[in-house]
């Protein structure tokens, strides 16, 4: 084993040889497959470098350039940063002023909200998931289903209650509202996944520390947290898709100055006196991946870490 | 922290506060009042926020500040509709369709301002200046009676868009000539002339497959003559077709009849049928996506910025994009006249149409020194020369003096369709049951728009939901 | 002896103690019932807050002290849970029984009869059930869509091969996109005249196609937006399992020569068993509240209406709140006899193996 590592091999080919463990007619298929299944996104991130009046040609511009004219020009669009400045600032109104859009806030909004709940969810949902594995209550089955089925009903039935309670306790439209109902939102689904991971670890390491005499607290920090690293990557990821693309309670809770992008989205679906603005919403669309896609690509090894599970109990 | 210092900040304290208070006596007059107003996030509200801005000074000296919460038009009802009735008290204003005015109305969210434009003699010779038919519409609940709830923002009819270098193109005209043995409509006076049998006509002649010759040169993808919505969505052929019915002679169930207007034998009427058919009859020469309940106002708008079509009839309020060169291949191309009419009795043209547009109004937890602030707002905003500014910057005005002055038909081309319009302009249904009422309605005529259902089922289905729910409702007796 | 334990562990109903949380729970009662018609309810919103909190603080003390650790483990979430999720479905639940509309300020009490009408009545019980068999047919097409794909998908990616990571992100990223966009850019791509389909299918026969002319086609656009946005969730949790199974075990396999489909059984399936009981699960609690992309794409036209979508407009656009929530309640009990199902022969499997 060599102690240098190439690109090539950090690429995932094995041996400078291209010796693979799939073979090259699987890694050719998976190419080819994850491709045409990344199309679609392709095509929003392509229509993001449009000018509006280019988006919707006939027949579509597909290619910034023609290639020193290998591509017939009805299929190459001019590419622009245009919709990418004017996702922060733009005129409203034709032939205005140029004004901000608030985008730069409402990113962060998304941030910090997501950000902020998906961890609480997680801490919170950790600590439930634990005892709800090592300390089973009466009718501990009984507890998870109800926690499942607050997942089960459409979100448009308990805004009402929602919104009537945030206004009595002065949180609509402020963070801390909005970061607790995500925290809410999120944690069957952490409990469920984490309780998995916990009923999968072997006891007997976890008794063993118990009889040298560590504390509970010792036990789970030091001895039952390390093993699930690669659980609460992947709670953490999942939860933070979710959550990041959540939108009705965000278009009803969240002030003008907590609006997340989800919601501030619409403007470039019907906004300006216009249908879909398409460079403009592909363009928000693509700044708005790049976080959780980074996210997940950088915790997309402990994902797939040997992560193994129970069955699912009732 | 020592005593002395303490202290001392102990008699700084009490020196501001004695200095403050003398301050607060001498300039009890001069508060921050903030309005906050539910808007959806377009042009004409966006223009409105920058007049503000820029030009509002309170007459009573206070420092008043225009709190604009601009939500997208796809999620405003959601919106202001789940703030309203969880009680939330969140806005002052709120934009609102017209029809909404039943149901917040009846809920006590929407302030009644009859007191305060009787209050002011100003206020009052405003109002009266107003066109009565988007005053009514605006307005008035019940329709048409003198009670007041709104004030228009943006007042919106449909208009007809046509593009110029096809209808006018010699060759297409002569084609036309031999074929119907009328002229294509080309001009603003002859589009405006037109029925609704002239726009069928060009419909029909207008069915151009990629590669044939259109206006001289081969058309770049298929082209239809007629686009008009007939969409699934919100309100987006309910609208339309009542038009129709109306034109024909037929009626919707009319409120203001209550309660001695039925729905029954009105709504399904033979003049109503024929009315649905012939609007049906209009959708196979449409690009092919009408077929489909998806055609609505942006679709139809997009389809004709595309230049896929030769005449869309659709909303002034979606028109500044046409007119733009970035957001329309048209945009020196266009032609704007009357929506079309249906001949009556006399040879004139029956131009019966649903109105469009906003009206805001005002909300019932409003305090006082706000209400004072927003009334002041509301009479700046009615202010002829700020009703001649919104209006050169893209908005209308539903103010006799301001349309009828020679300048207002120079500030966009289809203001000249404007003052015309306003006449034959109608509103339905300013009832609570507004809902109930057109989601029925528009998935009844989205069966008939796919084809699923002939107009007699559509409109026997509608009247007998109307004529149950409208009963049960103490509205129908 | 005995009598002083249980002192000990019961302290007195009026000993002012941390962890006495009987007597917390009484005071608390009392002053939140005062507050509760002293105060405006901004205010004794707060104390109320106070008070929970007190009783709360009490129990945990007194669980600490008895090394009753589920409980205090679980009692943060459940806490949270409560207030943000159970508390509004109980009001709810309560709400179903009057006879309620948000836009109107009259309230009364009408027992079970927004779930009668909405069994019984001529106009509304079809259009339930209508919707209900929809509803039962896009869950049905679209989760067995993502765990079929998904699953593949998984296989696909379970072995090392060349750029493997860069690859999966990939087909990762369909989910993290938001569903307004994907319902935008779909519906552009169905579009008989400008969109991606229509047009290649135009460039062979020269028609533009209408894929939303009839059921079949909006169904077909629907499943297939929401499987390709959601199958890389199954795909991501099968992965974890497919990726876990020892590799000595397969190796035994084939020197044993068990077939491919045996072993897939005998050593892949235990492995993923519990994941894809997971992802059917969550995939299908969420395919049950199914609505956003239906309204972006057809706004329900074409016979594609489902309950969700259906609660939606009548809780929110007509307002009628209490029928909405009676509605939903008939849902959440379909959901609920189903996923219990699921539960029941996971459970059973498993006992069996």
């Amino acid at each position: 084993m060599a102690t240098s590592t190439t690109i090539w091999e950090k690429l995932g080919f094995r041996k400078a040889s291209g010796v693979t463990e799939a073979g090259w007619g699987q890694t050719l298929l998976a190419g080819l497959v994850s491709l045409i299944y990344f199309l679609p996104v392709l095509l929003i991130i392509i229509t993001s470098f449009k000018v509006q009046n280019e988006a919707m040609s006939v027949p579509p511009k597909f290619f910034p350039t023609s290639f020193f004219g290998l591509i017939p020009d009805v299929y190459v669009f001019s590419p622009t940063l245009e919709n990418f400045t004017s996702v922060f600032s733009r005129a409203f109104v034709t032939g205005g002023a140029v004004e901000s859009t608030g985008f730069d806030r409402f990113f962060f909004n998304s941030m910090f909200i997501a950000g902020s709940s998906v961890l609480l969810a997680l801490v919170i949902g950790t600590l439930a998931a634990y005892g709800f594995s090592r300390y089973p209550l009466k009718g501990n089955d009984t507890y998870l289903f109800i926690i499942l089925t607050t997942r089960m009903l459409p979100a448009i039935v308990v805004i009402i209650p929602i919104i009537l309670m945030f206004r009595i306790a002065g949180l609509s439209g402020s963070y801390p509202g909005i970061i607790l109902l995500y925290t809410a939102f999120n944690l069957p689904f952490t409990i469920w996944m984490m309780k998995s991971f916990f009923d999968e670890l072997s006891l007997d390491v976890e008794d063993a520390a118990r009889i040298d005499g560590s504390s509970e607290l010792r036990v789970f920090f030091k001895i039952c947290l390390p093993q699930v690293v690669a659980g609460l990557a992947a709670t953490f990821v999942f939860g933070l898709i979710l959550t990041w693309n959540e939108f009705l309670f965000a278009l009803l809770l969240t002030g003008i100055d907590t609006r997340t992008v989800p919601v501030a989205m619409n403007q470039a679906v019907a906004g300006g006196g216009i249908g879909v603005l398409w460079g403009l919403l592909a363009a928000i669309e693509t700044l708005f991946l790049i976080p959780v896609f980074l996210v997940t690509f950088f915790l997309q090894n402990h994902l797939l870490r040997g992560v193994t599970f129970g069955t699912v109990k009732r | 922290m020592t005593i002395m210092t303490k202290m001392k900040g102990v008699a700084t304290a009490f020196s501001f506060a004695a200095l403050m208070s003398v301050g607060g006596a001498s300039l009890a007059s001069a508060e921050d009042v903030t309005l906050t107003m539910a808007v959806p996030d377009w042009p004409p509200t966006r223009i409105m926020k920058k007049m503000f801005d820029e030009q509002y000074k309170s007459e009573t000296g206070n420092n008043v500040k225009l709190e604009v919460d601009f939500i997208p038009w796809p999620d405003f009802y959601t919106r202001v509709n789940a703030s309203l009735t969880s009680g939330e008290q969140k806005y002052n204003f709120a934009v609102s369709d017209s029809q909404w005015l039943g149901a917040f109305v009846e809920g006590g969210y929407f302030r009644k301002v009859n007191d305060l434009i009787d209050a002011d003699p100003e206020l009052k010779a405003t109002m009266d200046e107003m066109h009565p038919a988007p005053l009514n519409a605006y307005s008035t609940y019940p329709n048409s009676t003198p009670n007041y709830y709104g004030f228009p923002q943006f007042p919106d009819v449909l208009v007809n868009f046509a593009r110029s270098d096809i209808l006018c193109h010699d060759e297409e005209q002569k084609n036309f000539q031999a074929q119907f043995s009328k002229k294509l409509p080309c001009t603003g006076e002859e589009i405006d002339a037109m029925s609704w049998d002239d726009f069928e006509n060009v419909g029909k002649f207008f069915q151009r497959k990629k590669g044939e010759m259109l206006a001289g040169q081969p058309a770049d993808d298929d082209f239809y003559g007629i686009a008009y919505q007939a969409g699934k969505g919100y309100d987006f052929s309910s609208m339309q077709i009542n038009g129709f019915i109306w034109q024909e002679g037929g009626n919707v169930w009319d409120e203001t009849k209550q309660p001695t207007g039925q729905a029954e034998g009105v709504v399904n009427s033979p003049q109503a049928v024929g009315a649905l058919e012939h609007y049906l009859r209009l959708i196979q020469y449409m690009p092919p996506v009408a077929k489909t309940g998806t055609m609505d106002i942006f679709k139809s708008d997009e389809l004709f910025r595309e230049g896929k079509v030769a005449m869309n009839i659709n909303w002034i309020g979606l028109g500044e994009a046409s007119l733009d060169p970035k957001t329309s291949k048209v945009s020196d191309k266009l032609v704007f006249g009357l929506a079309p009419g249906t001949p009556g009795p006399d040879g004139k043209l029956v131009r019966w149409s649903n109105i469009g547009g906003q009206p805001f109004v005002l909300t019932t937890w409003t305090t006082p020194t706000q209400l004072t602030e927003a009334m002041g707002f509301v009479k700046w905003w009615l202010s002829s020369d700020i009703q001649h500014q919104f209006a050169a910057g893209g908005g209308q005005s539903a103010m006799k003096s301001v349309y009828s002055d020679p300048k207002y038909v120079t500030y966009r081309p289809w203001n000249r369709a404007w003052a015309a319009s306003l006449d034959w302009q109608k509103d339905v249904w300013h009832v609570p049951q507004f809902f109930d009422l057109l989601t029925q309605q528009q998935d009844q005529f989205d069966l008939a728009i796919t084809g699923k259902q002939d107009a007699k089922t559509t409109l026997d289905n509608i009247a007998k939901y109307q004529q149950n729910l409208l009963t049960e409702a103490g509205l129908i007796q | 002896m005995t009598m002083t334990a249980t002192q000990q562990q019961t302290p007195g109903f009026l000993n002012v103690a941390p962890d006495n949380w009987k007597l917390a729970i009484a005071v608390g009662l009392a002053v939140s019932i005062l507050a509760a018609s002293l105060f405006p309810a901004s205010a004794s919103f707060w104390v109320v807050g106070a008070m929970v909190a007190m009783v709360a603080a009490s129990i945990v003390v007194n669980a600490f002290r008895k090394r009753y650790y589920g409980g205090l483990l679980v009692s943060p979430a459940i806490a949270v849970l409560f207030v943000m999720n159970i508390f509004p479905l109980l009001w709810s639940l309560g709400l179903s029984f009057f006879a309620y509309q948000s836009s109107q300020q009259s309230m009364r009490f009408i027992g079970l009869a927004n779930y009668s009408r909405l069994l019984t009545d001529d106009l509304k019980a079809p259009e339930l059930w209508g919707n209900l068999t929809n509803t039962a047919m896009f869950t049905v097409l679209t989760v067995s869509a993502q765990m079929i794909v998904g699953f593949l998908l998984a296989v696909m990616f379970a072995k090392q091969f060349p750029l493997r990571r860069y690859l999966l992100i990939l087909v990762l990223t369909p989910m993290m996109l938001s569903v307004v966009a994907v319902g935008v850019f779909f519906s552009y791509y169905y579009d008989p005249t400008f969109g991606l389909i229509s047009q290649s299918i135009k460039a062979w026969n020269g028609e533009q196609f209408i894929l939303f002319s009839n059921k079949t086609g909006a169904v077909a656009g629907i499943v297939f937006a929401d499987a390709w946005m959601w199958s890389p969730f199954v795909m991501l949790l099968v992965l974890a399992g497919l990726v876990s199974v020892p590799k000595y075990l397969y190796e035994a396999a084939s020197i044993d020569r068990v077939g491919s489909w045996r072993r897939f059984w005998t050593i892949t399936f235990p492995y993923i068993r519990g994941l894809l009981m997971l992802a059917l699960l969550f995939r299908t609690i969420e395919a049950f509240k199914m609505a956003d992309l239906i309204i972006l794409l057809t706004k329900g036209g074409n016979d594609t209406m489902t309950i969700s979508y259906h609660v939606i407009r009548i809780a929110n656009e007509q307002n009628k709140t209490s029928e909405g929530a009676a509605l939903s309640y008939l849902l959440l009990f379909v959901v609920i006899v189903l996923t219990n199902l699921y539960l029941y022969i996971a459970n059973r499997r498993s006992r069996e193996n």
